[in-house]
């Protein structure tokens, strides 16, 4: 769909902020002197999910003016007074911010008026008006139906009741007589639709990330070398988080080559760190069993997200001595082991109250990484089973009725019969039995409940 | 393992462990499919234990009698402590305990739970029951040593092999357990299905009940599926010969039966010096003078006779007396009331005032049908009264019996389509929104059959996976009769007991708070022969009630019920016509569409009305007969004196239930008995096929006595088509006389019968705005809802000509409470109101009652047009108590504010929003341009429009029906300005055009015309929702089937 431009008639440029009538008309009109510089865009994604959050589109708007609000859930408030004259107008302003739009969920409407809550429920209302005159504004305003300031479902139904369906019945009510009906609050909404008072807004401020390039002077193969030069990108982030009282649970080093494309190393940590000297220590780890495909020209340093991390408690005994935090080590010892093999390599495992034995347990993150839970209990009466079960059930060779694994099996225990996940495409219906081969070894063997009665091996209890 | 190839006899078995579905949401088998699969098996006995409940018992034991199986009852029970048990009862006794200690665990919590502890076993005595000890996981030897101390010699170890493993070292557990104690052990299945192929559905009951979808269940669903009735062969293999051995001994030793429990009838009824019978015969002897004041007619007398001598015989003395004490007590409070059924036309009931149809007005009716020589089955009597003081007869008789020995039976309530549908899908994790959505797929008039096809045309894709499997247990669930999900009070059936009650049956807590109910349904008493009186509330005797004292209040008359002059001309005449909104029981459309074509000039014609529009008349195609025969288009005769003597009344044609049983008697030689035997098959054929018996007894009887084989065979399918939906004439000869009684009332006081409808409502078949259309139809001057002039209810007031006029109540407006209302018609006594401030602070109105009367346009004469009400209520505060009062209202110091008054066509949707009428035009008046530019014509034309022409409508939907019987055929009724016009809607259209059929609150309708006999019908063969048109317009179709 076409996003919505500004009314070919309304596309007359905003006269300069500095043309000599504006302050004097909009004192006269009884609007704040502040207000009649000011000229808002209000920006409204219909159909927007805000589950995406406004904060990455209000970053990207802040190329038009630094003067960027969010207006939740949907919408978004810039002051674009000042930068009109770069853009060519506001017709050209208009086009281009739309234009990042495209880049977002939602079918956006554009307005302009002299107070932010005009432009945002003009678009809200789905008229891309543009109001430059603080005069004109309330006649512009007037036809918009009221649903567009998103008052309370109620205020809204009592003040249709009345016959008050627009903004313009509402704001020809005598004042007095409305707030005490319908709340100061909502009165202190229409002073700031009209510009009677000036609304004051938050900017938005753009989230905080880290980034670093380091060109190198001469090509380096050399892991030492290398790390040597990483070092002072290591110190600088460690006193930009130290800086910020951040820290960071994920990191990319880029190491960037003449020809091949970047060889990337990404550390994921089991706690937030904002130690420079640790992650360089994590990121030798690391780099110890990585290849590069041919020398380093330019290394880059990247934290996109930043965490809250509070400043270690140290404790006057050394860890895991005398009730020192002895998790702090085990996360130091994660951090470690998948810095050397790989983040998929070391795995949590938790158990599942599930009557399958394959949906009985799960991988998950390692424990510490994970919000820390309650791990549901097994059932208490649940018949043995083995500590290793195979990735999938082996068939076994059948002989005179019953199974054989390196020789006839000999069945030890009484069936234990599991029919169960009918609902999930996974069902199962077998006979579990514990036996013993040859060699001694105790197996988890099954039977299938139905034709054609195959025997399986399922685990080994060792 | 090597198995023991046996051939001989598999050894006895009693499983003496099993859940029905009355174990709500666990058991997943009915008790009958229970009773019949373990005959099947050979079992000698099945003990149903539900899990504080008998509520599966009686059905079982009725499926136990038919297969001669012995029957064990029993309950499940696990205590607050986690000890769980089974107790079987020995005797009576133990029964009686049993009953107790459910009571006692069901009455102590909310309705549906239970809760007990070990200090109330005390209600179980130490030897009437047995007690089966049902470990946990992990057994705790403490609860058998106390179970056995508490029970001595009566406590058994249940061993349950549902092959979950490890049972080896369990038995032994158990056994050194047992042994510890000297309690044996013994075999047990705790059975939930009667075959594995149910455990599906047990799973899914199991999520329902513990509201997770299925897959986050895990190892709260059972690992298997061997909770089935297994065979005996398999037994064998799983459990020492010694445990099975066990569980047929102990079940030789329960001898207890449901066929044992005897009625008693409460003792207190009688005076002193008096027996029973001598009383009731005082009684009717007095009522025989009162109604008889000339003295009592011979014939009378004889059957008078006739009658006490067979109520002696029986002892049933206590149950008219029963009956006769709640209807004196209505009287004495001034309650309307009035009996009906056979019982209660019986000349003892005419005397005792039960009831008021003449029996020599009447005719004589069958005796027998109620009480029979050979049924030891106890009459029965319903009493209907005024519908808004019902409750104060129930509580009358809690008080009187104590609600130890009174209580009202129970419902079960069944799972249907949609709810089956709904708590499905949330089982297979969809939303509630969305399983809500695939409920609404199912109509009310959808059977379960059609779920499959209904899911998939609604646009859901039934080759999913997840659907695939849903749809199978839907149908499971629903499937004849439907699987139980929770026990419901009953309307009105009363079950009065002279010992303890809850010794005969458990009762517990109904939803409503002062309820209590039994555990058993009105099926279930009567299989069992316990007595039940059915105290119901009929809207039409409110209404009446009103009426009269609205128009004697009026005119200073003295009418009452059955008190009017008999047999007015102009009453038939408007009957005749049709005109007939508001009249009891005639006021349906169906019959409305018979009114014409029969035309009732006396008061059995109005008998024959109530009965022939019914579903078994016009399946057993009895109505064009009569039709014809009534207007001499087709000879009467009878196949002989005897039959003529019965069908006399109706030309020959059976239309009642008691001439088809009547015939049995005289033209096939049954007896009373075996002619009520023969009513109760026919009510159930359909389900059971029970009517062939009867068969060749009927046709073999008539033969012998020389009618002839056309004759029988007719005779015969009229009766396969009465099916359960006979009417009996009992019922319709007390109907008729409230039929007679409203018709005269709006015929003679139309404004007085339509303000007593308005004030009864919800009742009848018409809404509030039918009502009113209907009386200003009739020349009813009706007025608005005004603040400054309206009370609760709607009121007649004196016009200038004398006549009255109507005055709408406060009581139409939509969320004004009626405490609100109370005060200020309180305030307003003092003196009127001067303005809304005054109103709102002197009735001390809160906002919500001032909005409610702002938007009825109520406040019109204080204020002017509602948006300027609502301005002003918006700007009322209470008063603070202390503050002192302003010298001006707010609302002058503010001026008035720039508001536009409403359109026309706002104004009549507020009115229909928050009063459900208008007295202004109708919608569709405002409509009619863009109606009639659409070639849509009124209603009021299409009576000009020949029959069969082709013609276009629409109206607003008002009604919809889908009767059982019509095969699929919808019947709408749609309404605009000018008009009603009925339209009927064939199966394939309906089906083709479901959408619109459904969901259009405005409804155009292009169709064929057709006249016959004085009505009209369009017939659809398109259908178009224009629902659009009428924007903000609430309205609301009355759907029946």
């Amino acid at each position: 769909m076409r996003p919505q431009l500004l009314p070919a008639a309304s596309t007359a440029d905003l006269p300069s902020p500095a043309a000599p009538q504006a302050p004097l008309r909009s004192v006269r009109q009884g609007v704040h002197a502040a207000a009649a510089h000011e000229l808002w865009a209000g920006l409204h994604l219909s159909g927007f999910d805000p589950v995406q959050g406004l904060g990455p589109l209000a970053t990207r708007a802040q190329r038009f003016t630094p003067r960027v609000s969010l207006a939740p859930p949907d919408g978004l408030l810039l002051e674009v007074s000042g930068s009109l004259h770069l853009f060519g107008g506001v017709a050209s302003l208009g086009r281009e911010l739309l234009e990042e739009c495209r880049h977002f969920q939602g079918h956006p409407v554009l307005a302009f008026a002299p107070t932010p809550l005009a432009a945002l429920t003009a678009a809200r209302a789905g008229r891309a008006l543009l109001i430059t005159d603080p005069a004109q504004l309330i006649g512009a305003l007037a036809p918009l139906p009221i649903s567009a300031l998103r008052w309370p479902e109620e205020t809204r139904a009592r003040l249709a009741r009345a016959g008050v369906r627009t903004l313009g019945a509402v704001l020809r009510l005598p004042r007095a007589a409305f707030a005490r009906r319908f709340g100061v609050a909502q009165l202190a909404v229409l002073d700031g639709l009209t510009g009677r008072t000036r609304e004051v807004r938050a900017a938005h401020r753009a989230p905080v990330r880290f980034r670093r390039r380091e060109e190198l002077d001469c090509e380096l193969s050399d892991h030492q070398r290398l790390l040597a030069a990483l070092t002072p990108l290591f110190g600088a982030l460690g006193s930009f988080l130290t800086a910020r009282q951040c820290g960071v649970a994920e990191l990319e080093c880029r190491f960037v080559h003449r020809h091949a494309p970047p060889t990337s190393c990404v550390l994921t940590l089991a706690a937030p760190c904002a130690d420079g000297r640790q992650l360089c220590a994590l990121l030798a780890e690391r780099l110890n069993v990585v290849q590069l495909p041919e020398p380093v020209r330019a290394l880059e340093l990247r934290a996109e997200q930043l965490l809250p991390q509070r400043s270690p408690n140290r404790g006057l005994w050394q860890a895991g001595e005398q009730g020192g935090e002895a998790c702090e080590e085990s996360d130091g010892l994660i951090d470690h082991l998948r810095a050397r093999l790989g983040p998929e390599a070391v795995q949590g495992l938790t158990l599942r109250a599930e009557h399958r034995p394959e949906c009985a347990w799960r991988l998950t993150e390692p424990p510490s990484i994970a919000p820390r839970r309650a791990v549901p209990e097994a059932p208490e009466e649940l018949p043995a089973r083995p500590l290793w079960l195979l990735p999938q059930p082996q068939p076994l060779a059948v002989q005179a009725g019953l199974p054989r694994h390196r020789g006839l099996l000999r069945l030890i225990s009484e069936p234990e019969r599991i029919e169960t996940g009918w609902w999930d495409g996974g069902e199962i219906a077998r006979d579990y039995y514990r036996a013993v081969g040859r060699d001694g070894v105790r197996l988890w063997v099954f039977r299938e409940r139905e034709a054609p009665h195959r025997w399986f091996l399922h685990g080994i209890f060792g | 393992m090597a198995r023991a190839i046996t051939t001989d006899e598999p050894p006895s078995y009693a499983e003496l462990h099993c859940l029905t579905n009355f174990t709500f949401l666990r058991g997943a088998s009915h008790p009958h499919e229970l009773v019949e699969q373990a005959d099947a098996l050979g079992y000698s006995a099945l003990a149903i234990t539900d899990e504080c409940s008998v509520a599966g018992v009686v059905r079982a034991h009725m499926a136990a009698k038919r297969r001669q199986l012995k029957l064990i009852v029993g309950a499940e029970f696990r205590l607050d402590c986690g000890l769980k048990f089974v107790a079987l009862a020995i005797d009576r006794h133990g029964y009686g305990q049993l009953c107790r200690l459910i009571t006692r665990g069901r009455r102590a919590a909310v309705k549906g739970r239970y809760t007990l502890t070990r200090g109330d076993l005390r209600e179980l005595g130490p030897e009437q029951c047995f007690i089966l000890w049902i470990p946990a996981d992990r057994p705790r030897p403490e609860e058998l040593h106390w179970l056995v101390a508490r029970f001595p010699g009566r406590v058994r170890v249940a061993v349950q092999q549902l092959r979950e493993g490890g049972h080896g070292s369990r038995l032994a557990a158990l056994s050194r357990i047992g042994a510890g104690c000297g309690a044996g052990l013994l075999a047990c299945g705790d059975v939930h299905m009667h075959v594995r192929e149910r455990r599906r559905l047990q799973d899914a009951l199991s999520a329902i009940r513990l509201n997770e979808p299925i897959a986050q269940l895990g190892t709260r669903l059972y690992a298997n599926g061997e909770r089935y009735l297994r065979e005996r062969a398999r037994l064998r293999r799983l459990y020492p010969p010694e445990l099975l051995a066990a569980t047929v001994e102990l079940a030789q030793c329960c001898h207890f039966s449901l066929d044992e429990l005897r009625y008693e009838y409460p003792h207190e009824l009688v005076p002193a010096g008096e027996t029973p019978t001598s009383y009731l015969r005082r009684l009717t002897e007095e009522g025989a003078r009162w109604r008889w004041p000339d003295g009592v007619p011979a014939s009378e007398r004889a059957a008078i006779e006739h009658e006490l001598a067979l109520i002696e015989e029986l002892h049933y003395e206590p149950y008219f007396l029963t009956v006769q004490d709640v209807v004196a007590y209505a009287r004495r409070q001034g309650i309307l009331c009035q009996g009906r059924g056979s019982a209660a036309n019986s000349r003892v009931c005419y005397c005792l005032g039960v009831t008021s149809v003449d029996p020599q007005r009447g005719a004589a009716l069958l005796f027998e049908r109620f009480i029979s020589r050979e049924r030891n089955e106890p009459p029965d009597i319903d009493i209907d009264f005024e519908h808004e003081r019902r409750e104060q007869v129930l509580q009358y008789v809690y008080e009187k019996y104590g609600r130890h020995r009174a209580a009202l039976a129970a419902t079960v309530i069944m799972y249907r389509p949609r709810s089956a549908l709904r708590d499905l899908g949330k089982v297979f994790g969809l939303t509630p929104a969305e399983s809500g959505r695939l409920a609404k797929v199912m109509q009310w008039w959808d059977g379960s059959a059609t779920i499959p096809e209904r899911v998939r045309e609604a646009g859901f894709d039934a080759g999913s996976p997840w659907l695939r499997r849903l749809l199978p247990l839907a149908c499971e669930l629903t499937a004849f009769p439907g699987f139980p999900r929770h026990l419901s009070q009953h309307v009105g059936g009363f079950v009065i007991a002279q010992g303890l009650l809850e010794e005969l049956v458990p009762i517990e807590n109904a939803a409503m708070p002062a309820r209590t109910v039994v555990q058993w349904d009105k099926d279930d008493l009567n299989d069992l022969g316990l007595l039940k009186v059915d105290l119901l509330g009929l809207g039409m005797l409110t209404a009446l009630k009103r009426a009269f004292a609205l128009a004697n209040d009026y005119r200073g008359t003295r009418y009452g019920l059955g008190e009017l002059p008999a047999e007015d001309p102009e009453v038939y005449d408007m009957v005749c016509r049709a005109d007939t909104i508001g009249v009891f029981q005639i006021e349906s459309r169906a019959q409305m569409a018979m009114l014409p074509r029969l035309k009732p000039r006396c008061y059995y014609d109005l008998v024959i009305e109530v009965a022939i529009v019914r579903p078994g008349p016009i399946q057993g195609d009895m109505v064009h007969p009569y039709l014809r025969r009534r207007c001499g288009g087709e000879a009467v005769e009878y196949p002989g004196e005897e039959v003529r003597a019965v069908l006399h009344r109706t030309l020959g044609v059976p239309i009642f239930q008691e001439q088809v049983m009547q015939i049995a008697i005289v033209a096939a030689g049954f007896s009373p008995g075996e002619a009520d035997a023969l009513r109760r098959a026919m009510g159930a054929w359909k389900r059971s096929g029970g009517l062939d018996p009867f068969r060749e007894r009927l046709l073999g009887g008539m033969h012998a006595r020389g009618y002839t084989p056309e004759f029988a065979q007719r005779i015969y399918q009229q009766m396969l088509g009465f099916g359960e939906f006979g009417f009996p004439e009992s019922h319709a000869l007390s109907f008729a006389l409230l039929v007679y009684d409203s018709a005269w009332l709006k015929c003679h006081e139309p404004a007085a019968f339509t303000c007593a409808l308005l004030n009864s409502q919800p009742m009848g078949f018409y809404a509030p705005a039918q009502l009113v259309r209907d009386a200003r139809a009739h020349g009813v001057e009706v007025r608005v809802v005004d603040a400054c002039t309206s009370h609760w209810d709607a009121t007649l007031e004196r016009r200038d000509d004398g006549e009255p006029a109507l005055r709408l109540g406060l009581r139409l407006v939509k969320s004004l409470s009626e405490a609100g209302a109370a005060r200020l018609v309180a305030a307003r006594a003092v003196r009127p109101f001067a303005s809304i401030e005054d109103l709102a602070a002197r009735a001390a109105l809160d906002r919500g009652d001032l909005e409610a009367l702002a938007a009825a346009g109520a406040l019109a004469a204080l204020s002017g047009n509602r948006h300027l009400a609502f301005w002003e209520v918006a700007g009322t505060e209470r008063p603070l108590p202390l503050a002192p009062a302003a010298t001006l209202p707010a609302s002058e110091l503010e001026g008035r504010p720039l508001l536009t008054a409403p359109t026309e066509g706002q104004s009549i949707a507020a009115d229909y929003a928050s009063l459900g009428l208008t007295l202004g035009r109708h919608p569709l008046a405002l409509l009619r341009g863009k109606l009639r530019a659409a070639a849509l014509i009124p209603a009021a034309e299409l009576q000009a429009a020949g029959h069969g022409a082709r013609v276009r409508t629409a109206g607003i939907v008002l009604m919809r029906q889908r009767p059982a019987t019509a095969s699929g055929v919808t019947f709408l009724t749609l309404e605009d300005e000018s008009g009603q016009v009925n339209v009927i809607v064939w199966e394939r259209v309906g089906r083709e055009q479901r959408r619109p059929l459904i969901e259009a609150r405005l409804l155009e309708v292009h169709g064929e015309l057709q006249h016959q006999e004085g009505v009209t019908h369009l017939i659809a063969h398109r259908l178009i929702d224009r629902s659009r048109l009428l924007g903000e317009l609430t309205t609301r179709s009355r759907d029946f089937h």
